[in-house]
């Protein structure tokens, strides 16, 4: 057959493994697409709009897909993003570039390492990865608002340079956050591809047990897995604190960004229950989530009709990601 | 292994395929070809035919409900807009951000909005001031230059009431203040006007102060807590009103005099309870400023320069002197929640509240 042929290309081959990705890249671009035909002009302007305000989602979700490849599921990235928002825009304001870059290296690192550690309390424990995290995220929501109690704060220009492409934060160049948008996701998934560790979380989360019985660490893989998710959360903090030059400690903006990020997970075809999925898949259905907004509201729809829309189109491809299973299942 | 891989290919296509069938099939009402529009900010001051952007972040609130029904019903009454286009949901500065981005991409002539933050909207603001879309901040300000400001006088909101009721009371006796919620700015500002009335009547003593959270049930547990345990003279509230006043009636204690907002339920008792002992004022604290806030938008779009600040001062009616104008603003239709006063001279172009909740825009 031409394509059994065909999977004897590895170029060829890698194509039809991350068909799913590639899906939702292509879904993206007929967004984009879609949404310059409603609008007057489509310029720089919009490109930078689109980049830029997706940047926390994006970070946010492609460490939510880390941690549910190795079979986890993290509910407390939303108020690591609170924290690492609130820490940022309260130390950063006003102090000199040295400072600020050494604040946001210490925030991903301090981070990554805070939920490296929740994530040794779960595989030690035993505890389900679900509870454990809705238990820490209340209590780095609450550090937050104690952090910084009320909206306030700032950052450097630069730093809101390097997620916006603007000093100001708006109308910027479009590369700075088409890279910073880009570079992270591309950087996690081929590491998660490429290298042993990386590897090891497709492993424990498609089989436990078998990977254990492998000789492959599982408690490595998860802890790695979460430190990931926490490092990808002070990421997007940061950009919070640079698109808006403030911080923000309201509960509910960490709760809607966990729910935005599990929503991009799924959409971009991790998995749920663990070992599939690409990670840079979820980049695009991280963009896509932020597009739909405008999207609805150029069509006019109603608020109140636009979260029915978004939740009916969430639920569509989901289905429709059963249904080739379920034909996959009576091929086979 | 190969089958899965096949059958996830043509899965992606097929979804694809669907989207943009679907993309091509139904484009949105009114979808124009991506024809460069001339820049605005050149553009001489135009007739009408306008399109304006509302950005609103708090949804499922009565309040600002009406505020995007004023501001709807005024762009239908001034017959100057074609077109409104509404940004209204549940968000943070973060997202109103990228409403505001898309707004401006959507070519608006002008930009109303309620902001979610002071400050961390004004480069956006001040993108579109430059490309010559006019921006009014309506309810709460923002610091961004060049930007119009339409707000209710708070801090005379709280008072207005308060001087009433200690004038009322003769100078004399306990109060209760009966609180929003802690730290936002109404409530501070609210606050802060309470205690310029209290500095000047040196007899009245506040005897308890509570934060009702602007929730009617609290304020009413809170209320029925209060009249059943300490000797009151009078209440001083924040707008949680209708439900204190039936705590006296559930409780049967006698009434004593009350402040609260012009809201339907509180102003239909001060008519109907007037003649069983209540004594009460309604202070506004209109949603309509959505409308006033439109009104300064075409008015600054058709060139006649509105004033860059509008703040409105608070209206005060009580059922002893202003019965008459209670009856006039009470609206037997609307929930015990809808804020009353409507129409505020001279912006406001609609007819009452009927218009308002009708909550029709141009061309709906």
């Amino acid at each position: 057959m031409a394509f059994s042929v065909a999977m004897r290309n590895p170029a060829l081959r890698i194509l039809f493994r991350n068909s799913w990705a590639l899906g939702v890249w292509l879904l993206l671009g007929a967004l984009v697409l879609w949404y310059s035909t409603l609008i007057p002009v489509f310029g720089p302007f919009q490109i930078t709009s689109i980049t830029k305000n997706s940047l926390p989602l994006v970070y946010l979700a492609i460490g939510q897909a880390i941690i549910v490849i190795s079979g986890g599921i993290d509910l407390s990235l939303g108020a690591l993003l609170l924290l690492s928002n609130v820490i940022a825009a309260r130390f950063m304001a006003g102090q000199p570039l040295p400072t600020v870059v050494l604040i946001a290296l210490g925030i991903v690192a301090g981070l990554a390492l805070l939920n490296a550690l929740v994530g040794f309390v779960i595989t030690l424990s035993g505890v389900p990865d679900i509870v454990v995290t809705l238990a820490t995220g209340y209590i780095w929501s609450g550090l937050a608002l104690w952090i910084l109690p009320s909206p306030g704060g700032g950052t450097a220009p630069e730093m809101r340079w390097l997620f916006t492409g603007s000093p100001s934060g708006v109308g910027g160049s479009y590369w700075p956050p088409l890279l910073m948008l880009l570079i992270p996701g591309a950087l996690v998934a081929i590491w998660s591809r490429t290298t042993r560790v990386g590897l090891s979380l497709y492993a424990v989360g498609s089989n436990k047990t078998a990977a254990q019985l492998a000789g492959l660490d599982v408690r490595r893989a998860k802890i790695v897995a979460y430190g990931i998710g926490g490092a990808m959360a002070g990421l997007a903090g940061l950009a919070m604190v640079a698109l808006t030059g403030t911080g923000d400690p309201r509960f509910a903006i960490g709760a809607n960004a966990t729910l935005n990020s599990v929503a991009a997970v799924v959409l971009g075809g991790v998995a749920l229950t663990g070992g599939v999925g690409n990670v840079f898949g979820v980049v695009a259905t991280g963009v896509t989530l932020i597009m739909l907004n405008p999207i609805l509201i150029a069509m006019r729809v109603d608020s109140n009709n636009a979260q029915v829309i978004q939740g009916v189109l969430i639920a569509g491809v989901m289905m429709f990601g059963g249904l080739v299973a379920f034909l996959r299942e009576r091929r086979s | 292994m190969k089958q899965r891989n096949r059958i996830y290919l043509i899965g992606s296509v097929l979804v694809l395929l669907a989207l943009l069938v679907g993309g091509c099939v139904a484009p949105a009402p009114g979808a124009a070809p991506a024809a460069p529009t001339a820049p605005a900010a050149e553009a001489p001051a135009k007739e009408g035919g306008f399109v304006l952007g509302v950005s609103n972040t708090l949804v499922g609130n009565a309040w600002r409900e009406q505020m995007i029904c004023s501001i709807k019903a005024q762009a239908r009454a001034s017959g100057l807009v074609d077109r409104l286009i509404i940004a209204n949901r549940n968000a943070g500065p973060t997202e109103q951000i990228a409403d505001l981005e898309n707004l401006i991409s959507q070519g608006v002539d002008a930009i109303i909005l309620n902001p979610s933050d002071r400050d961390a909207l004004n480069a956006v603001l001040e993108a579109a001031i430059a490309q010559g879309i006019v921006v009014v901040a309506v309810d709460q300000a923002v610091s961004a230059e060049g930007a119009y400001i339409a707000t209710n006088d708070q801090t005379a909101y709280g008072r207005i009431g308060a001087e009433w009721l200690f004038e009322t009371l003769g100078g004399k006796g306990k109060v209760v203040e009966m609180r929003g919620i802690d730290g936002v700015p109404a409530d501070t500002d609210r606050h802060n006007g309470f205690l310029e009335a209290l500095a000047k009547y040196p007899e009245i003593e506040v005897v308890a102060e509570t934060f009702t959270n602007w929730d009617p049930s609290t304020g009413a547990q809170q209320a029925l807590d209060l009249i059943t345990t300490i000797e009151i003279d009078g209440i001083w509230t924040s707008g949680i009103d209708y439900t204190v006043v039936e705590q006296f009636q559930a409780a049967n204690v006698p009434f004593v005099p009350i402040v609260g907002a012009d809201n339907n339920g509180f102003v239909k008792q001060l008519i109907e309870l007037k003649d069983q002992g209540l004594i009460g004022a309604a202070v506004t604290n209109p949603p309509a400023i959505g409308a006033v806030g439109t009104a300064i938008a075409l008015d600054a779009l058709t060139g006649k320069n509105p004033e860059r600040v509008t703040l409105l001062t608070p209206r005060l009616f009580d059922n002893v002197n202003n019965l008459e104008e209670l009856k006039a603003i009470y609206a037997p239709d609307e929930q015990p929640g809808w804020s009353t006063y409507v129409d505020i001279e001279p912006y406001t172009l609609y007819n009452g509240s009927a218009d308002v909740s009708a909550c029709k825009g141009p061309g709906e």
